[in-house]
């Protein structure tokens, strides 16, 4: 009994979870408004990332390549960098932002990002003087951690080279969410204006689920401004929620304009919910308004229907972003289900000493296992054992064959998702998110218990 | 002049060279695109890297192989359930990808411990599969780890397995197209010749440059199986890594994809005097050519006339009921490179649409001599065509339907035309006789959807209310 950490023993990795740190640093960018992320390396490592967005999401992002070839592994690359950044100035008069994401390959050449972007400047100036086009440097090597430091890095990256000094109080709120769906973020903000608070999203991406047009106007972008990334200096604090996400960008911005850092609990689940709304009011001086009260009220009641009757004792597997996993651990608890094994899919050696996980050490009274630097083997290996028993996975498409192969309910959650229909339009995180994925969970469970003829008749009279 | 500077190359000239509209009485001797060549920085092209163009175009297809990518996990993770293309057995290609997941410390010291201790990790884990393909990646390359020796290493440790090495970063070459011409030519040199494979019929053929996307593969299969033909090797749809090491042992090498796998075949006819054959598999008409050129070379035409005669009369109805409403449609094409020319005339013969607008990612100037002269006037031919230039040429050619990959489809979803995943197919497979009708149908239910003309609709237009009305 008891909950054990450990790390993947294997060298070889089986079917990784997550993508590499530019992957990341890509989808970072694209929040931006009028950015176009210049990736400086190989065309693949741009190619793929595009499809991938485009699976999750069923939209085209603009993401550009530096087009890396031989002679630039042999002489560098510094003069397609440069062509890059006044080829994407040149035919896009709107382009207000260029996020330069290093690759592994350009990162192993050894390229002088920072020299060639200030000459970039200079050309600029001179070609375009009446235009800022701001050319922020993100070091992502895809051999240090993964998609997931490699969004931390883009979005601390660009708080720090766009917002350089201290301004006017704004009144506004920053807010970190993470990487997160656009249904999370539209409830994000359903909450904070609920409160009554003025906020800036960093990076605002609600647009991500964006409409088909009369006009045929293209509204899928970001829609964090400029200004917006500037004034975040000015903002009387930060909510910042995911730790390996958005943590190092809010605290820079405490320790660099004072901007207090309210670093909480990624809101999944009922009681981080709470505690998060609890200090968006702390920090306004605004009382919770009575509609979240109802709100989370009819939460609560939806769950009160499942949680005992068709969710308690159910052993489910967790997979995906750190946050994403820690967060659904603790709401499984929430709805009387246990968490058996955590896959946590990098490197980062901060994972093990997460007070969230250690709380679960406390509280557990069962056998639950979280493996850092996990791949979906682990997964797969544990449920290849007949003994093993386990009635949930939970996480993204790419370990869709585990759940196929050995007859194993799941429900996707988490980045990428694109074997289930528009789950980025819906929350996972708040009150609302957690009844979804609730009634996800169960309606899963129905459908397997039906085409398993396993008790199908117990929900005549449910 | 045929070549076009579109208005938003006017700030990268050297992009006319790429664009060519075709105009009647116009030598394509006199004017090709330029292909092949280095793309702009910056430009938004859709191109991918050589080593996919390895990896997940030909290599990953093979259905009893481990793909042992040594690198980081990202060129792993993105050539994963990014194709699809089963296979009969149990998916093995489709379900796993192996990496050496390369950190900080092994760029700085090297990688081949590591990759020696990945690849013996994969074997353990998976006992029952004998077969590897290792793939360096922009890192080890520019490291230079010592892949083959490695290789070798594993190899002599394990008796009963055998690996192929393919040595192609992501920036070698200028796009995909590279690691193709690597990885046909690695082969033959590596691995052709070592295998002798059972002989069951006195026609045998290797099949070269299709990869069962959606099934195309077992879609032809069920043709040279009712002609009496024995298929060597398939170039690698649903293909096992040991037939294609028997593929030196074929009468004849039948083509489809000259662009992906011309290599092998050209070195097969080098080496082994087996005589290359191109075909297109794609549409009606190409399709019986097909079958009634393979036929004639082996003297059984007799078969293959009873062969087309049956398809004909099971799918030509279907077809034509398509070819009613379909006739003058306008069709784009961005994929990758060979389609190109496989579609454009099987699309004008079989059904009557006009392909308007064309791209290629890595087709080379001999694809496009191929494309343009099968293809119409009036149509534009892009070579490496970038987002900016699909905005432009799409609304100058106003396609009913593009077929193209999901990314872009995405894109001109906003702009009211429906797309067909080129790539992957909507619904396939498309080869053969029935995969064309399934081709039709799902054109034909592109352009009748009436969700798209929905779309177009401004429900704040000026408008008389019914109170309006009646109070007139």
């Amino acid at each position: 009994m008891g909950c054990e950490i450990s790390t993947r023993k294997r060298t070889g990795l089986i079917n990784p979870i997550f993508d590499c740190q530019p992957a990341g640093a890509q989808f970072a960018g694209i929040g931006i408004k009028d950015s176009i992320p210049l990736v400086h390396g190989g065309q693949g490592c741009v190619m793929f990332v595009r499809l991938l967005l485009a699976q999750h999401y069923k939209e085209n992002f603009d993401l550009a390549s530096t087009s890396l070839h031989e002679d630039s592994a042999v002489f560098g690359g510094r003069k397609r960098l440069e062509e890059g950044v006044m080829t994407l100035a040149r035919r896009y008069p709107n382009l207000r932002v260029i996020p330069v994401i290093t690759t592994c390959s350009t990162e192993v050449i050894g390229d002088d990002i920072e020299g060639s972007i200030n000459l970039c400047n200079k050309a600029l100036k001179e070609e375009f003087p009446d235009r800022k086009i701001y050319l922020v440097p993100v070091h992502t090597p895809s051999f240090k951690s993964s998609q997931v430091g490699g969004y931390a890095t883009c979005l601390q990256s660009v708080i720090k080279s766009m917002c350089n000094a201290k301004v006017a109080p704004s009144g506004k709120l920053n807010v970190f969410p993470g990487w997160v769906n656009p249904g999370d973020l539209d409830l994000l903000k359903h909450y904070v204006s609920a409160i009554g608070i003025d906020a800036t999203y960093f990076f605002d991406t609600s647009d991500f689920d964006s409409p088909i047009m009369p006009d045929k106007s293209i509204h899928t972008h970001g829609r964090t401004t400029v200004e917006d990334i500037q004034r975040a200096s000015g903002a009387f604090g930060s909510l910042s929620l995911s730790r390996y996400e958005s943590f190092s960008a809010s605290t820079y911005l405490q320790s660099e304009f004072e901007v207090p850092a309210h670093n909480i609990n990624t809101p999944y689940g009922i009681a981080n919910t709470d505690a998060m709304l609890e200090t968006l009011s702390d920090i306004s001086g605004r009382p919770i308004p009575d509609s979240l009260v109802v709100e989370r009220g009819k939460a609560i009641d939806a769950l009160q229907d499942l949680a005992h009757m068709w969710l308690a004792d159910k052993t489910v597997a967790l997979y995906g972003h750190p946050d994403l996993v820690i967060g659904l651990a603790e709401f499984c608890i929430e709805v009387e289900m246990k968490p058996k094994l955590l896959l946590l899919g990098d490197d980062n050696g901060k994972y093990k000493r997460d007070p969230r996980l250690k709380a679960l050490q406390e509280k557990v009274d069962w056998d639950m296992e979280v493996v850092c630097n996990a791949d979906l083997w682990e997964l797969e290996k544990r449920v290849k054992d007949p003994a093993y028993k386990l009635d949930l996975i939970l996480g993204h498409s790419k370990g869709r064959y585990v759940s196929i192969e050995h007859g194993i309910p799941m429900v996707r959650v988490g980045f990428p998702s694109f074997d289930r229909a528009g789950l980025y339009r819906h929350p996972t995180m708040g009150y609302q998110g957690a009844v979804h994925l609730a009634e996800n969970i169960v309606n899963t469970f129905f459908t397997h218990m039906e085409i398993k003829k396993d008790r199908e008749w117990m929900m005549n009279v449910w | 002049m045929p070549l076009v500077l579109l208005e938003c190359d006017k700030v990268i000239p050297e992009r006319e060279k790429h664009v060519y509209l075709k105009v009647e009485g116009e030598d394509t001797r006199d004017y090709l695109p330029v292909a092949n060549a280095p793309t702009i920085p910056g430009s938004l092209s859709e191109r991918g890297c050589s080593f996919c163009g390895a990896k997940l175009v030909i290599g990953g297809v093979l259905k009893d192989t481990i793909q042992m990518i040594h690198g980081p996990i990202g060129c792993a993770y993105n050539t994963w359930h990014t194709k699809r293309y089963p296979s009969d057995g149990d998916n093995f290609q489709l379900k796993y990808v192996m990496s050496s997941d390369m950190k900080e410390g092994h760029v700085v010291f090297g990688g081949d411990k590591r990759l020696y201790e990945a690849m013996n990790d994969a074997f353990n884990e998976f006992p029952h599969i004998k077969r590897m393909i290792v793939y360096t990646t922009c890192p080890t390359a520019l490291i230079g780890d010592d892949i083959k020796s490695t290789v070798k290493r594993v190899t002599q440790e394990r008796a009963d397995v055998d690996i192929f090495t393919v040595e192609c970063p992501g920036f070698a070459g200028v796009s995909q197209s590279k690691g193709h011409h690597v990885l046909n030519i690695g082969w033959v040199n590596d691995k052709v010749g070592q295998v002798e494979p059972e002989i069951t019929s006195e026609y045998t053929i290797n099949v070269i440059g299709d990869y069962n996307i959606q099934g195309d593969t077992f879609m032809l299969q069920q043709y040279w199986d009712k002609l009496g033909i024995q298929v060597i090797a398939h170039f690698t749809g649903n293909a096992k890594y040991d037939d294609c090491r028997a593929m030196h042992r074929a009468k004849l090498n039948v083509v489809n994809c000259a662009r992906s796998a011309g290599y092998i075949a050209n070195e097969l006819m080098k080496r082994y005097g087996i005589p290359r054959l191109d075909v297109d598999t794609w549409g009606f008409n190409y399709m019986a050519e097909a079958i009634r050129k393979i036929c004639t070379f082996f003297g059984i035409e007799e078969r293959g006339e009873a062969l087309i005669a049956e398809e004909y009369a099971k799918w030509e109805g279907k077809l034509n009921w398509y070819k009613e409403r379909l006739a003058g449609k306008k069709m784009a094409v961005w994929t990758g490179g060979p389609r190109l020319w496989h579609w454009t005339k099987a699309v004008e013969d079989d059904l009557g649409i006009n392909v308007v607008a064309m791209s290629s990612k890595f087709g080379h100037q001999e694809d496009f001599e191929k494309i343009i002269a099968r293809g119409r006037a009036g149509t534009f031919y892009i070579d490496d065509a970038n987002e900016l230039e699909f905005y432009e040429v799409l609304a100058r050619t106003k396609p009913d339907v593009i077929f193209t990959g999901p990314r872009v489809g995405d894109l001109v979803k906003k702009l009211h035309i429906p797309y067909i995943n080129g790539h992957g197919y909507h619904n396939g497979p498309y080869m053969g006789f029935e995969g064309f009708v399934n081709l039709a149908r799902d054109f034909y239910n592109a352009t009748r959807n009436p969700l798209l003309g929905l779309a177009a609709k401004d429900i704040r237009a000026p408008r008389r209310s019914a109170v309006l009305e009646a109070a007139e």
